[in-house]
């Protein structure tokens, strides 16, 4: 086998490897599931009000994600000043914290015994056992993959283009606004997908945070677990909706981007 | 009139220009990579703001370091032309041109923008992406966007170096053209002297962050202020001692061995520039005949076809060059490494002192 | 050349998690228990001193390590926080006859600063309470103490309810960072929180019969040091650490 041969061979066989082990679990899940199970499983209101719940509160915390971050990112991706690399290294922290310990570090934070719960309590701001606070910690822990990607995506842009927006008559608002977002798009896309995904399957942070109510803070990975214990088929019909359901967000949000976003290889 | 100076230190010296240049009139900036060119223009522009310094355009004062004024660029009326374009990728060709026009209604801004598009000869593009155009059609389409919403100045970042040899000279007596029409002070840039002086009618010649010679092109070649100009402006450059000689004339002793004369005056350490153009070669032993008085022994180091036109790279002592007609050199039968005499007259030699 | 040094390295990799996996089969094996979390105090103690075998402990509610042999989980012994979940895997034949070991009692438990006094504190509006989920055993105990409440009382219990926790830690980890006013736990995991909960006890009438089983589960290539294990928790070490967590001997 000639040398250029052998090494083509072991990059097909690597991705071979990787297709094959992220694939297999999913399509376990679907090809153990019956139809009467997922109609069954749709049909029953505690199935639904997880997966509601699950959908939004997840759109509330990606909004918040986006709406606050983009503009974050961008200052991140254009300006230096002094202590950013500590700014970066902890906006990406919760990135690597395991799912329990970003639930105590929410309770620290917010809990009622928290820094701050004495303040939200006076406030009349309720997080700890209710949806808002499953929004709070899914926006904890979905943030740092928006934040990463749209940093990077903001980075990718011609500074050049952004100056020549200036010259152009565009305020830093403007040349944000209507250059460096639609540059950016793809990036952002992407960005938002995964975080997307992320705020959809979180489970151990939002169980301690928010805990687990059905029809308001009982999310369907939450459904999933309970389920388990005591009639696993339901467990797997729920699982291939969610399946599906997060298939098709990340199929939404890339395609919102433009058909670009898919991904193309190198030509 | 746009009037500038500026103090701002860069990494390896420190920036210190001041010039105008008057509606109509184009200035062009030369000098090596480096020597700060960009950094002027930046600062014009208000993309940079200098350690000190005042920046006025007509009666707009744009910056004033020491009154604390600096307006950003998105108000200053300045149009700028990128050194690659800068032209948006997400956009038509039309869209990037009304870009710059949004005081106007939507449908004006259109038509602003075809009427630029169609005075630079690109209207028929109007519905293209920058990705889909050539080169000279991207510069056409970054002129018409800085130019339509009618700026108070011009500036240019190496207009032609984007553009491929071919098209070179076509689109330099376009832009020419076009700079002429504008009507507005233009400030130019480009590492290129023959580029500067094809394009503007006044070059000052920046060295280490400082303007060391200005005026018009010719004028600069034929009496270039250093060594540093005349390399600049393509002589070539030999380093000697002169000394006052016979006959009123300079004898200069050429480091690494011969001699020249020159009708300039000088003495002490000088460098000697000269043109390809102006020297002939002969083969070795001809008995000089002529008016040339000077001689090199030299040997053919490269031999570069131009066109009708050869460029001999030749070393004796140091390096020179010839420029001959291609007829010429055939006759001659140039190889590399051949031994010729080069010679050229004392009146073509131009002496500066060397710092 | 430059191939072969990443090649090794892999191939080492490989070799030691393959090493991993076999559990030494050399001296001590490893044992593999599953028990309910409210075990967790006392039989971490417990296999600490049992030298028979390396005893790995996986704590979590009863109903979802019950669900985990169902799939084919290869523990060796199965204790569980009550005798339903145990019976079920017998019948199903997954584990051998199930032992009696201990009985708990199900108390209220309240921040140890609270002021409540029994469950009529809790009921009124504006207090929040965890408990555990319906399948597990704290919670379906939960469920038949409340069931025992009349109409009208219960209602307003399950109105506070803020939260059914897969499992007992939930609701201690809830109670102790304050999120919640009050939780129905069992009186072994509020002395396990040393002083930090304090228990009010249910009237005798309200108290469910809680009683733990435990079995060595089918198929596992340890049969007699589960079985001693188990023995252990009647009679031996197990039996003692149980007694100082607070559970009551099993019925005889």
């Amino acid at each position: 086998m000639s040398r250029r041969g052998w090494f083509a061979g072991l990059l097909a066989a690597t991705l071979g490897i990787a297709f094959v082990f992220l694939a297999l679990p999913m399509v376990a899940i679907l090809v153990n599931t019956s139809p009467g199970a997922l109609v069954g499983s749709l049909g029953d209101g505690e199935s639904l009000d997880a997966l509601r719940l699950s959908l939004e509160t997840s759109a509330v915390a990606l909004a918040l994600i986006v709406v606050v971050g983009t503009p974050a990112a961008y200052l991140l991706a254009t300006r230096s000043f002094r202590g950013r690399a500590l700014v970066i290294t902890v906006l990406e922290l919760p990135l690597v914290l395991p799912p329990a310990v970003a639930g105590i570090a929410l309770l620290a934070a917010l809990g009622p015994k928290g820094i701050l719960g004495s303040a939200l309590a006076d406030a009349g701001v309720e997080l700890v056992l209710a949806t808002a606070g499953v929004v709070v910690a899914l926006t904890f822990v979905a943030s740092p993959f928006y934040l990463r990607q749209a940093q990077a995506a903001f980075a990718a842009v011609d500074p050049t283009l952004l100056a020549a927006a200036r010259t152009l008559g565009a305020g830093e608002a403007r040349a944000f606004l209507r250059v460096a977002i639609p540059l950016a798009r793809n990036g952002l896309a992407a960005g938002a997908a995964l975080a997307w995904g992320r705020a959809l399957g979180e489970f151990g942070a939002t169980l301690m945070f928010a805990g687990s109510l059905r029809g308001v803070t009982q999310t369907a990975p939450l459904a999933i677990y309970d389920r388990f214990a005591t009639d696993f088929p339901a467990a797997l019909a729920l699982s291939a909706v969610l399946l599906a359901v997060s298939a098709a967000v990340l199929l939404a949000v890339k395609l919102a981007a433009g058909p670009e976003a898919l991904g193309r290889a190198r030509p | 009139m746009l009037a500038l100076e500026a103090r701002h230190a860069l990494r390896a010296f420190a920036l210190d220009v001041a010039f105008e240049v008057a509606p109509g009139h184009c200035l062009a900036l030369t000098g090596p990579s480096g020597a700060g060119k960009t950094t002027v223009l930046q600062i014009v522009a208000g993309l940079l703001r200098p350690d000190a310094g005042r920046v006025a355009c007509g009666n707009e004062l744009w910056l004033d370091t020491g009154r604390d004024r600096n307006v950003p660029p998105e108000r200053r009326r300045v149009g700028v032309v990128f050194q690659d374009y800068a032209l948006f990728p997400h956009l038509s060709a039309r869209d990037n041109v009304a870009f710059g026009m949004a005081g106007y209604a939507r449908s004006e801004r259109r038509r602003r923008a075809q009427d630029a598009l169609e005075r630079l000869g690109v209207g028929a593009l109007a519905a293209a992406r920058p990705g889909d155009l050539s080169g000279g059609e991207r510069q056409r389409v970054a002129l018409a966007r800085a130019l339509a919403p009618e700026p108070h100045a011009l500036l240019l970042d190496e207009p032609l170096a984007a553009l491929d040899a071919r098209n070179r000279a076509r689109a330099a007596h376009e832009l020419q053209r076009t700079l002429a029409a504008a009507e507005v002070p233009v400030l130019l840039v480009t590492h290129n002297f023959s580029e500067a002086a094809s394009l503007a009618t006044d070059v000052a010649v920046l060295d280490g962050g400082r303007v060391v010679q200005r005026g018009a092109p010719d004028r600069i070649a034929a009496a270039p202020a250093s060594a540093f100009v005349a390399d600049l402006v393509g002589a070539s450059v030999l380093t000697g001692t002169a000394r006052a000689g016979a006959d009123g004339l300079t004898t200069v002793k050429l480091d690494g061995g011969g001699e020249a004369v020159s009708t300039d005056v000088a003495e002490g350490r000088v460098a000697v520039s000269l043109y390809p153009w102006e020297v002939v070669l002969e083969p070795p032993g001809t008995p000089p005949a002529g008016s040339a008085r000077n001689r090199l022994d030299a040997r053919v180091a490269s031999i570069t076809r131009l066109g009708n036109r050869v460029r001999v790279g030749l070393v004796g002592g140091q390096p020179l060059a010839a420029e001959l007609t291609a007829a010429s050199a055939d006759a001659l039968e140039l190889t590399p490494g051949d031994p010729v005499v080069a010679t050229w007259k004392g009146t073509a030699t131009r002496v500066v002192p060397l710092e | 050349m430059r191939v072969r040094a990443p090649l090794a390295a892999l191939a080492a990799v490989l070799t030691l998690a393959g090493c991993g996996g076999g559990g030494g089969g050399g001296a001590t094996p490893d044992l593999k228990v599953s028990a309910a979390a409210s075990l967790k105090s006392a039989l971490t103690a417990y296999a600490a001193t049992f030298s028979a075998a390396h005893v790995r402990l996986s704590f979590g509610g009863s109903d979802v390590l019950a669900a985990q042999i169902r799939q084919g989980a290869r523990f060796d012994v199965y204790a569980a926080a009550n005798a339903k979940l145990p019976d079920a895997l017998y019948a199903q034949h997954l584990v051998e006859r199930p032992v009696p070991f201990a009985r708990n009692r199900l108390v209220l438990a309240v921040p140890a600063g609270s002021s409540a006094r029994g469950l009529r504190d809790l009921e009124r509006r504006g207090r929040r309470l965890a408990i555990g989920s319906a399948t597990v055993p704290i919670g379906s105990y939960t469920d038949q103490v409340l069931a025992r409440l009349d109409p009208s009382e219960r209602a307003l219990v399950l109105a506070n309810v803020r939260s059914r926790e897969p499992d007992v830690t939930g609701i201690v980890g809830k109670l102790t960072q304050g999120a919640v006013d009050g939780g129905f736990v069992y009186i072994t995991d509020v002395r396990a929180t040393k002083g930090a909960l304090r228990a009010i006890d249910l009237p005798a009438a309200l108290q469910p019969r809680v009683v733990y089983e435990a079995a060595v589960v089918r198929g596992s290539d340890h049969t007699s040091r589960a079985r001693a294990f188990i023995d252990g928790l009647l009679h031996g070490r197990g039996a003692s650490e149980l007694r100082a967590a607070g559970f009551e001997p099993p019925p005889p």
